[in-house]
């Protein structure tokens, strides 16, 4: 490849730094100013791009060790430690915040091959060039998304918008990312702005503990393309991208075959764009920036991007999973969908559960359902004592193990100072300590936080150091600095922050001021 | 003007229509802090110092990215003081060198107002060290705040983009780019990035020979003499030394707009040069030079061109013109060429 060959357009950079790194090796200063020159950008410009990513300085078939919570506490950072120490001269070992492999922990990867459950001797055979174990997927035929049923189906039948947005609302389908936002309500808003509109899928799957976009993606690329391409028709949308972590390559590569594959779909586009390792890019606006080729920083809202997204057109971006449901939503109606779901909460989800059980994985259960039937039904009980259960991402709370029978709803977890979040279960045991846990999350915030506001670039930090014994708050000023960061974050980095640090003040009150 | 109706803390107050409502705030008397806005630049919300609330709101807003709106309800009080010494106590903790003489720091004026105080140093605060060869500009990057205003100055308004930010997380920090120094990279050394550092982060290295804070120096609003487009700066002179210490400009100031460039900014070394001519003087027969009068020294130079214009013809004289003429001045040469000395060989050297 020449750089001379790569698109000028200031939307291509990121693709085009990720095929350097591909096909040329890390960016050097050299090469980012050379790419920048090519593409008529300042060179600092595309300088600052290239570092807010974790991978394009670094070589391909570098060493990545995940110390997401659940491999943590399978001892991740001591397999970095020695990952280091086995890596040759020349061979980065890296950690990454979560691989979103969390049912197989602990995990890394050399280059694109996921090392599940890693160990020495799994270290010494990547590093040997020796084929690395399957990566398995744990599942079931759940009612609208079955995961293990054959990918191809028939399309979904072609509503008027009106009959979408009513099945839409009908059947209660939230966004499944971790907001929660109901799906209809965000698709009437783009819809009420004048076109050109554009559709983008968030498959950025970085909130810890979460698999359950990737197993979707491996397992029925079709059915996120036919849920996007209803969202094209419904937003009158040319062009759908699609926007995905680069450690995701199995999902890549699958993705890159169904839309090879789908021939013409109404002269409609859809367009794979790679990320290059940053979480707070699955953060919409972040993820705006990011595709425009700008650092991930998080823009300020309003305008929101059902008012202006993309280049500045009216943008709805929607989740994996979320976009995957509508195909079965509309073939056998709201209600349908909306009956699915127990204890009367309305729907099904994918949830991904992870750590403390004996079959970790990702399965499709009805709302409502409690931490314990999750734990019981599906992952064939707990394999020690639970100390405690996060159950939906960083940002979505610890629980003692006596919450175990709340339902797993708004309204059931909002008692308990949690959220459903993304659904990402991730049972820890009892040798596991909170504050540790704690501060293996707060280290995550600081760590991803893209330093665009005070309260969140030093609010995180603080309350990592916090938890991890290297300053002392009084209470008064521990609660003046969560206030600070829910109050005045920009993004829902920030605002979420606070939530775990409340938790443990809560559920052990023992650990902190 | 068309008014917008809006109400401060209860009061009626009146905003132009499209109005930043941190603008408008600042004419109803309310002036929130902020330490990463410029009036010249796209909002940023970055600091969120200047926090208010504004009905129907989940959250406080920054004012400095928010258009005022007819019957917007703002809040400046409640919980926001609060919020806010909050937010200067945050980063205090984080800014462990203070900017010395000569240099600004807003942050810690504010944290004096606020009466903030950290309650800790972060134990990551500390940042490495840089050390730039270029002798006009100096980074402190433990005072440095990230606030950005430099970067987007930079890039937005001087179209430049020596500054970046680098990283992510805890290492994020602001460099020239690629961690270079400001010489290798497109800096023209202008110093537009230090003028808007609220911090003093990034600072004129001649500026720290005085020991008086930014304050207490004394302002003297003159025309620059480096060129003809007469921009306008303050000469800042310390009191104790009466010596010029840096030049700032401002950017109520016109034609430049707060704007200089690298001679402007950082060329004042002359002023107390010993070199430098302070009178007239004439070569004396002794081959010396003697200090002399205007109307002396300006009769000898007179006689000096006639002479060769007796000698030799008037085309035998030609003028060349400094680049430090205004157009008027650069007319009366061409006029005292043609006229007095009746040559035609006349030109600037701005022209090549």
């Amino acid at each position: 490849m020449q750089l001379a060959e790569l698109p000028t357009a200031r939307t291509s950079l990121l693709d085009n730094l990720g095929r350097i790194r591909r096909e040329l090796g890390p960016v050097t200063p050299e090469l980012s100013d050379a790419l920048a020159d090519h593409m008529r950008i300042r060179r600092g410009e595309v300088a600052e791009v290239v570092s807010f990513y974790s991978f394009l300085g670094l070589p391909l078939d570098s060493l990545r060790v995940c110390t997401g919570p659940v491999c943590a506490c399978r001892g991740g950072h001591e397999l970095l430690a020695l990952a280091q120490e086995l890596a040759p001269e020349g061979l980065p070992a890296v950690e990454v915040a979560c691989l979103g492999h969390c049912d197989l922990a602990p995990v890394g990867t050399r280059g694109d091959t996921i090392l599940p459950g890693l160990s020495r001797k799994v270290l010494d055979a990547a590093l040997a060039g020796e084929a690395a174990p399957p990566v398995a997927h744990a599942t079931n035929d759940g009612p609208s998304l079955g995961l293990s049923r054959p990918d191809r189906e028939a399309s979904p039948p072609r509503l008027p918008p009106e009959r979408v947005l009513a099945e839409l609302e009908a059947s209660g389908l939230v966004g499944l990312g971790g907001a929660g936002f109901p799906t209809w309500r965000k698709w009437e808003a783009v819809r009420r702005e004048p076109g050109p509109r554009v559709v983008i899928v968030n498959a950025d799957e970085g909130e810890p503990g979460t698999i359950k976009d990737r197993y979707l993606m491996e397992l029925r690329p079709n059915l996120l393309l036919e849920g996007l391409l209803v969202a094209m028709e419904f937003a009158q949308a040319e062009h759908g991208y699609i926007y995905l972590r680069e450690e995701y390559a199995t999902a890549r590569a699958r993705l890159l075959e169904a839309i090879a594959a789908l021939g013409d779909v109404y002269g409609r586009s859809i367009e794979l764009v790679v990320g290059a390792g940053s979480y707070i890019c699955g953060e919409e606006t972040a993820m705006l920036e990011s595709m425009e080729g700008r650092r991930g920083m998080p823009r300020l809202r309003p305008p929101f991007p059902a008012q202006r997204g993309f280049l500045g057109a009216p943008t709805l971006i929607d989740n994996v999973e979320t976009l995957a449901h509508i195909p079965a939503i509309l073939r056998n109606g709201g209600a349908w969908f909306a009956a699915l779901g127990r204890r009367g909460e309305p729907g099904t989800r994918l949830w991904s559960l992870s750590g403390a059980v004996e079959r970790p994985g990702c399965y499709e259960a009805g709302n409502g359902i409690t931490l314990r039937e999750l734990i019981e039904e599906f992952g064939g009980g707990p394999t020690d004592e639970i100390g405690a259960v996060v159950p939906g991402g960083a940002a979505s709370g610890i629980l003692p193990p006596a919450a175990l029978d709340v339902p797993l709803t708004r309204a059931a977890l909002a008692e308990w100072g949690a959220s459903v979040g993304s659904a990402a279960v991730q049972v820890f045991p009892a040798s596991y300590a909170p504050l540790e846990l704690l501060t293996e999350t707060m280290r995550f915030f600081a760590e991803e936080s893209c330093q665009k506001c005070t309260p969140c670039r030093i609010g995180t930090r603080g309350l990592h150091h916090l938890a991890a014994g290297r300053v002392s708050f009084s209470g008064e000023e521990l609660e003046a600095w969560l206030e600070a960061l829910e109050q005045a974050s920009i993004c829902g980095l920030g605002q979420g922050a606070p939530i775990p640090v409340r938790s443990v003040k809560r559920h052990w009150p023992e650990l902190l001021p | 003007m068309s008014g917008v109706r809006f109400t401060v803390d209860g009061r009626a107050a009146l905003a132009e229509s499209g109005e930043l409502l941190l603008h408008a705030l600042r004419r109803n008397g309310e002036a929130p802090p902020t330490l990463c806005h410029d009036d010249k630049l796209e909002p940023y919300g970055g600091c969120r110092l200047c926090l208010v609330e504004v009905e129907g709101s989940p959250r406080p807003v920054p004012s400095c990215a928010v258009r005022v709106e007819e019957g917007m309800a703002v809040t400046t009080n409640g919980g926001l003081p609060k919020l806010r010494r909050t937010l200067t106590e945050m980063l205090l903790t984080e800014h462990v060198s203070t900017a010395g003489g000569g240099r600004a720091d807003e942050l810690a004026d504010l944290a004096l107002e606020l009466g903030a105080q950290a309650p800790f140093v972060l134990p990551d605060a500390g940042r490495e060290p840089y050390e730039d060869r270029n002798e006009l500009m100096g980074y402190d990057p433990d005072a440095c705040i990230l606030c950005g205003r430099c970067i987007r100055y930079t890039q937005d308004v001087m179209q430049c983009s020596a500054l970046t930010f680098e990283g992510r997380g805890p290492e994020a920090r602001i460099v020239p780019t690629h961690g270079h120094s400001w010489l290798d990279t497109e800096c023209e050394l202008c110093g537009g990035c230090l003028s808007v550092c609220p911090t003093g982060a990034i600072f004129e290295k001649k500026s720290t020979g005085t020991t008086m804070p930014d304050t207490a120096l004394r302002k003297v609003k003159t025309t620059c003499t480096y060129c003809g487009v007469g921009c306008q700066l303050d000469l800042n002179v310390d009191p104790e030394s009466g010596k010029v210490v840096k030049v700032t400009s401002d950017p109520s100031y016109l034609p430049n707009e707060g704007e200089l460039c690298v001679k402007g900014r950082f060329s004042f070394g002359f002023i107390n040069h010993p070199d430098r001519l302070t009178e007239p003087l004439i070569r004396g027969a002794d081959g010396e030079l003697h200090p002399a009068s205007w109307e002396e020294a300006i009769a000898a130079a007179a006689a000096g061109l006639n002479g060769v214009r007796e000698r030799h013809g008037d085309q035998a004289v030609g003028v060349l013109a400094s680049a430090r003429l205004t157009n008027e001045e650069n007319y009366l040469i061409q006029k005292l060429a043609r006229t007095a000395l009746k040559t035609n060989s006349v030109h600037s050297c701005e022209a090549t």
